[in-house]
């Protein structure tokens, strides 16, 4: 028996998953001291190459190719913005923004070279959900978080696992301390700038795979434009999650219930209130905690910096 | 400099800016829509009708893709200033736009496709949309064994809203118990949220899924596929996207319509008229996926059929306070 609470928190995790691979990979890029607001670039362009590698592979082998060339994408895409600024070190707010309008109108193009302009349809070879046995039975969040694509499983041992990165490894120390304070870091003999190119295409490779997820594991279509803003509220999540990886789960899951509820509302046939009420639900209850958790900042120090050491 | 060659590079290609050249003297048009046109809906019908009025009349045609609201003037002034004969904003959200714009062009004729505003060189395009949303409606009734059906837009505009409620009208005829649970998605292009919000409908019992959402219905036709419950195309023939769930489409017969006011343009023969598409003139029909022929009974189809035969002969009255007649005068655009 499923009931609307099971609807609804599926639709909430579903609605998660992609958000919270793209906010993972910002908040590694944060955490090295970079903002990366060209994320949005970077999902739209993951999206196109996840079309057209699972398109022209096709069958379930197309799904692993589509997955890996919108990593791939990401990478590309970010290693401009990389560029500019971990090594000109130009501003990373216009930078970032460039990104995403060259990403934006850049996929529209190919797009239409690729397909004509009449588009794909739903073609495109998408997996399904793979109920995990026994655990997909359990009551309330079997279904939710146990009957869900491969990549939403992915996040459960992504997130433990940067956790313990960010805090028990090397490379997270360094990656932390670059973001902090680059002068410390370079005299630890750390180089920042590998650190923040790494942490930058790092970050691209979760946003590339994100669009993936929005092609090949919910619409099984390309659109113009469909990221729709997701990089955008990515970055809010990261700042929601205060830059550590459960953090940022637990934000992405927030805003996803929040548009699970969204849908579930309009969907119950409520004329009498206006439906933009429902729309704004998601970005208001975002910033309702916000302003409660905005009170004690725990941003990295060195984040958005152009100029990276005083020496 | 290098910032300035990403930004030139990033606004020529987000406009996809595309210039056909003809003669010299050949009537120019411009074609300005408000999303993608691979969306096989309501912007590549458009696009379609653009390519038809190149082929046909040998214009010189261009289109361009508005981002934002701030844009729609901006760009309705550069045709203006460069001359065009014929502009089209296709979609209501363009014409206030176009009123503020076509005092300061008069050479420029500019149209606006689901618009009621009138001047010297503005003209609303109204589609009586509503006429084959009520036949579909109609369908969706007998077809939807749960008595439940839905219907999802972009946003809210005016003649969504009056297809919809001719939707409902359609379906208690038929089914006068019938319940419509309406959605809108806020944006055109998110096919995520298309999906996810048809797949909140489906759950809440809804079989047939109504769709008037652009690119982002492709992902309320990714819903019905998964969850098998029917669907309908919108402003294009779109029955071959998702050929076992998609039950009809209701099409713009866009190369006629777009050719019909071009002609007017190239004869000089344009009035400033309110123009008026829909069954009469075959501008607007509900075009049946033969797949589902066999699915719609017969005394169903019949009175579909006498439905539509009803409205092209004027006796048909249920929509009259929602449908725009064609002799009524339309709004006036204040100088």
């Amino acid at each position: 028996m499923i009931t609307p609470v099971d609807d609804f928190l599926a639709a909430a995790v579903r609605t998660a998953t992609p958000l919270a691979l793209a906010a993972l990979g910002e908040c590694i890029t944060e955490r090295g001291g970079v903002i990366n607001i060209g994320l949005e670039g970077a999902i739209i362009c993951g999206a196109l190459a996840a079309t057209i590698a699972a398109g022209t592979v096709g069958g379930p082998l197309g799904v692993t190719a589509g997955f890996t060339a919108g990593a791939l994408a990401g990478v590309v895409v970010t290693l401009l913005f990389a560029l500019f600024t971990v090594y000109l070190r130009a501003d990373q707010i216009i930078t970032g923004t460039a990104i995403t309008l060259l990403s934006l109108g850049f996929t529209g193009l190919v797009y239409k070279t690729v397909y004509g302009t009449t588009g794909v349809g739903l073609t495109i070879p998408t997996i399904g959900d793979v109920p995990i046995p026994g655990l997909s039975q359990l009551p309330l969040v079997g279904r939710a978080l146990f009957a869900q694509p491969v990549i939403t499983y992915a996040l459960y041992a992504i997130v433990p696992f940067l956790a313990w990165w960010f805090v028990r490894t090397h490379a997270g120390l360094a990656l932390r301390a670059t973001g902090e304070s680059p002068d410390a870091a370079l005299a630890a003999g750390i180089q920042p700038r590998t650190v923040q190119a790494l942490a930058v295409l790092a970050g691209g490779a979760f946003a590339g795979v994100a669009g993936a997820t929005l092609v090949l594991a919910q619409s099984g279509t390309f659109v113009e434009g469909m990221s729709a803003g997701k990089g955008f509220i990515a970055i809010a999540i990261v700042v929601l999650g205060r830059w550590t990886p459960l953090g940022v789960a637990g934000a992405a899951l927030l805003f996803g219930g929040a548009s699970a509820l969204q849908y579930l509302f309009q969907s119950l046939g409520w004329r009498e209130v206006p439906y933009q009420l429902f729309l704004a639900l998601p970005y208001v209850l975002t910033l309702l905690v916000l302003a409660r958790a905005s009170a004690r900042s725990q941003a990295p120090a060195a984040l958005a910096r152009r100029q990276l050491t005083v020496g | 400099m290098a910032f300035g060659a990403i930004a030139l590079a990033a606004a020529a290609a987000a406009c996809g800016g595309e210039q056909t050249a003809a003669t010299s003297d050949a009537l120019r048009v411009a074609l300005l829509t408000p999303g993608p046109i691979s969306d096989q809906a309501w912007n590549g019908g458009a696009y379609e009708g653009l390519m038809a009025i190149r082929d046909s009349l040998g214009a010189n045609v261009s289109h361009i893709q508005t981002k934002t609201p701030a844009e729609f003037e901006e760009n309705f002034r550069q045709y203006g200033a460069q001359g065009y004969r014929m502009v089209v904003g296709h979609g209501f959200e363009f014409q206030d736009a176009a009123a503020r714009v076509a005092p300061d062009y008069p050479g420029t004729i500019f149209i606006c496709t689901s618009g009621d505003m009138l001047g010297p060189n503005l003209s609303g395009m109204n589609f009586a949309f509503e006429e084959a949303s009520f036949q579909a409606g109609m369908i969706a009734a007998r077809l939807s064994t749960s008595g439940v059906i839905g219907a999802i837009a972009g946003t809210e505009l005016p003649p969504v809203r009056a297809s919809f409620t001719a939707f409902e009208r359609g379906a208690k005829l038929i089914r006068p118990d019938i319940r419509l649970l309406v959605a809108y998605l806020g944006t055109w292009d998110d096919v995520a949220a298309g999906k996810e919000q048809a797949l909140a409908l489906i759950a809440r019992g809804a079989d047939v899924v109504f769709q008037n959402a652009d690119a982002a219905g492709l992902g309320i036709f990714a819903a019905a596929k998964e969850k098998n419950v029917l669907t309908f195309g919108a402003n294009a023939d779109q029955n071959e996207i998702a050929p076992d769930h998609i039950v009809g489409s209701i099409v713009i017969n866009w190369p006629r319509v777009m050719l019909t006011v071009a002609r007017e343009v190239q004869d000089s023969a344009y009035r400033g008229t309110l123009y008026q598409f829909g069954m009469r003139r075959n501008m607007v029909s509900l075009v049946l996926n033969p797949r589902f022929e066999s699915r719609i009974p017969a005394d169903l189809r019949a009175q579909v059929d006498s439905v539509g035969t009803a409205i092209v002969e004027g006796r048909f009255h249920d929509m009259d306070d929602i449908l725009q007649p064609a002799d009524r005068p339309a709004r006036q655009n204040a100088p």
